[in-house]
């Protein structure tokens, strides 16, 4: 009897956030599933089944693919970044220096302001008319005449990414930089007494031993950043022409500028699927690893 | 079993990120009561409205306070939700079988379309209708019925800045297209760093922007029939002419992305000549501190006649199988609703225009500047929003402004939106 309490006991204990769970996060995903796979009217009625019409329509829409790039790019660019950037600083912030403490909170900064004020500010810093970044220059005597830095698409896109990078950064500094805190300080006492260089003892210690740190902070970071919506939304709402636009924002306007819910949560399960695919890759490379 | 521990770990991970970042259905209807019913032996009636300013809030708790206090009988729910969420609010709101009784917003015909109205003449009675403005209520009119009211209007004309018209020797103000091109070369070489004239291409309200060129050029939206006819020849060279001035850098720098607020912002600041605006725009500028010498004209136009072009926001009730004392509670609310002292009250409160005569009346008489705009509002031109596939055009219209910006053929895209549209 004991014994099949202890059996029970851990999942008890995880009863709460189980179903907590399901009923935000499961019932939702499956209402998104129902209404991909309906017919949905404009005003939001659900009118019978379409079986994968809406995925068919979504797949033939020549916006779709652009759209999709843009969200790999924006994905690829702000996580690959962020993390590069993010592991420099973790290694800058692991040195013993004056005002440690201090640089390690600004750091934070970002991270801890909302991502539409991050997204508003950004965009009145290199407003045309009024932005800082002009006035600045200005003032610096290196231009005369303000410059329009958001001249194209790209260029609106670059500036989203430089935001979606500035305020991912921290999360990554930060995990590395656990993670570099619990590496013993005898391995590399060892590896100076058998001469290895920095870059031998960055590549061989510090590399594999905050790696899985690492890794977990990159997977989490893909899918915040695969997801993030403010950003974009309040910079460009993803134009011009759809040229910003990435899934999330993409099927923001589907469902309710265009009043298309059925393609919405078409798009919106894909996306789904895309990430799914991203977190079984981790998950199992884990499983591998824990098995050896 | 690890197995299986990871791979139920890796989908409720993407689920539970999915679910904060795309599953936007997702969101519930907040805190808003919606179901018509009886509680209390009171009856209750739920309103949803758009906030149109900074006072709207205010102004609809005052009038539920009022109402509750001339009506004990009647308990009513007002909610008050910004323009950017009002029709997701609604949206999630229908999904959920939880439709408000009474719905304040610019669009009708998608509701209509699924049957979820009742038409105007089953709970406004005789007394109110009789106050609006025809042309008003015939916006609203599907297959012979009526199916909304106008709560309010607001008239788009231009407005130019005095002073730099005058130094940079433009001596009457632009009323034919061509007349516009030269004010804008005169501005642009005397003052580099003043945009002469203002265009707000946003996925915001680019459609406003195509009816100013395309009205005023001989086309339209539809033929007089109503049918579809986006790519008429008078539509792709109106297109075309408003994408040359922003080529030939007259305009704003960024006509996709800067709204027509920031618009109105640098016309306040006198960094914009002229422009676009609705009616409450000297309301707005003051408002933001902003003091600027302005002088009000017709919309320049392509054929002679200019054409104002009007908004229209509406009333309309949802079929909520309402029993004989909740529909007589809505009429009650409209006929409170549209009593003139208050509802004057109502138009004045965000620097709008009526919808009803006896408010034009009302109004006109107080204020002469008003009287001007109420003169206006009898004979612009409105969006055909009673027609189902507005939702498509309007975006599909943006989308081609947008892409005809980045270089693409105007009238190779109107082409393929009309037959999109109107296959």
């Amino acid at each position: 009897m004991k014994k099949n309490i202890q059996k029970i006991e851990p999942y008890i204990w995880i009863l709460p956030s189980i179903i907590l769970m399901s009923v935000f996060i499961l019932i939702p995903i499956g209402f998104v599933f129902r209404m991909a796979l309906s017919k949905v009217t404009r005003a939001g009625l659900i009118k019978g089944f379409v079986g994968f019409e809406n995925f068919t329509k979504v797949l033939s829409m020549p916006t779709f693919g652009m759209v999709l790039k843009n969200t790999l790019v924006w994905t690829v660019a702000v996580v690959g970044l962020s993390t590069l950037l993010g592991f420099i600083l973790a290694l800058l912030l692991n040195n013993e220096f004056k005002g440690r403490k201090i640089a390690r909170a600004i750091v934070v900064f970002p991270w801890a302001t909302t991502l539409v004020v991050q997204a508003s500010i950004w965009k009145f810093i290199i407003d045309v008319d009024y932005g800082t970044l002009n006035t600045l220059l200005k003032k610096l005597g290196i231009i005369d005449h303000a410059v329009n830095w958001t001249s194209t698409p790209e260029l609106w896109f670059a500036w989203e990414i430089a935001c979606g990078i500035f305020v991912t950064v921290p999360f990554v500094t930060f995990t590395v930089l656990s993670g570099l805190q619990s590496i013993d300080g005898t391995y590399y006492e060892a590896a100076t007494v058998d001469g290895a260089n920095y870059w031998q003892k960055l590549f061989r210690i510090t590399i594999p031993l905050v790696s899985s740190s690492l890794t977990v902070s990159t997977v989490l970071n893909i899918i915040y950043v695969f997801n993030s919506f403010p950003i974009i939304w309040n910079m460009t709402k993803g134009d011009p022409g759809n040229r910003t636009d990435t899934l999330v924002t993409y099927l923001y306007k589907l469902a309710f500028y265009n009043g298309k819910q059925g393609l919405a949560a078409a798009v919106s399960v894909i996306g789904f699927l895309i990430l799914l695919a991203c977190a079984m890759v981790y998950m199992v490379s884990t499983l591998r690893k824990g098995d050896d | 079993m690890k197995k299986f521990i990871a791979l139920s770990l890796s989908m409720v991970t993407a689920l539970s990120l999915v679910a904060c970042g795309g599953g936007s259905e997702a969101d519930s209807g907040g805190e808003a009561k919606d179901e018509g019913g009886e509680s209390g032996g009171k009856t209750e009636i739920s309103v949803v409205a758009a906030e149109y300013g900074q006072n709207t809030k205010e102004w609809w708790k005052g009038f539920e306070a009022d109402f509750e206090k001339d009506n004990a009988d009647i308990d009513l729910q007002v909610k008050v939700v910004s323009w950017n969420d009002i029709s997701k609010e609604v949206t999630t709101l229908i999904s959920n079988e939880n439709a408000p009784d009474i719905l304040n917003i610019d669009v009708f015909a998608d509701y209509q379309a699924d049957d979820l109205l009742l038409p105007v003449e089953d709970y406004v009675s005789e007394e109110t209708y009789g106050k609006m403005y025809e042309a008003f209520l015939q916006q609203s009119e599907i297959d012979g019925t009526i199916w909304a009211i106008p709560d309010l209007a607001s008239v788009r004309t231009m407005f130019y800045n005095k002073q730099i018209l005058k130094d940079a020797g433009v001596e009457t103000v632009p009323a034919t297209w061509d007349e516009l091109t030269e004010a804008c070369k005169k501005i642009k070489e005397k003052f580099p760093d003043v945009y002469p004239w203002g265009i707000d291409m946003t996925t915001d309200e680019g459609q406003a922007a195509f009816s100013y060129y395309v009205w005023n050029n001989g086309g339209d939206f539809t033929d007089a029939d109503g049918n579809w006819t986006l790519n008429s020849p008078e539509n792709v060279e109106a297109i075309e002419y408003a994408i040359g001035l922003i080529n030939d850098g007259y305009t704003n720098a960024d006509p996709a992305t800067e709204t027509r607020y920031k618009l109105q912002d640098n016309f306040g600041t006198g960094k914009i000549a002229m422009l676009i605006a609705p009616n409450s725009l000297p309301t707005y500028i003051a408002e933001n501190g902003n003091e600027v010498d302005y002088g009000i004209a017709p919309i320049p136009s392509n054929t002679g006649t200019s054409i104002a072009q009007g908004v229209m926001d509406r009333f309309m009730c949802f079929d909520n199988d309402y029993s004989d004392e909740e529909l007589a509670a809505i009429t009650t609310f409209f006929d409170y609703f549209y009593e003139d002292a208050r509802y004057s009250e109502w138009v004045d409160m965000e620097g709008f225009l009526p919808a009803t005569t006896t408010g034009g009346e009302a109004l006109a008489a107080e204020d002469e500047a008003m009287a001007e705009w109420i003169e206006i509002v009898g004979s612009c031109k409105f969006y055909p929003t009673a027609k189902a596939e507005w939702a498509d055009v309007k975006q599909g219209v943006i989308n081609v402004e947008q892409n005809a910006l980045l270089g693409e053929s105007v009238k190779e895209q109107l082409d393929n939106l009309q037959a999109e549209i109107a296959p």
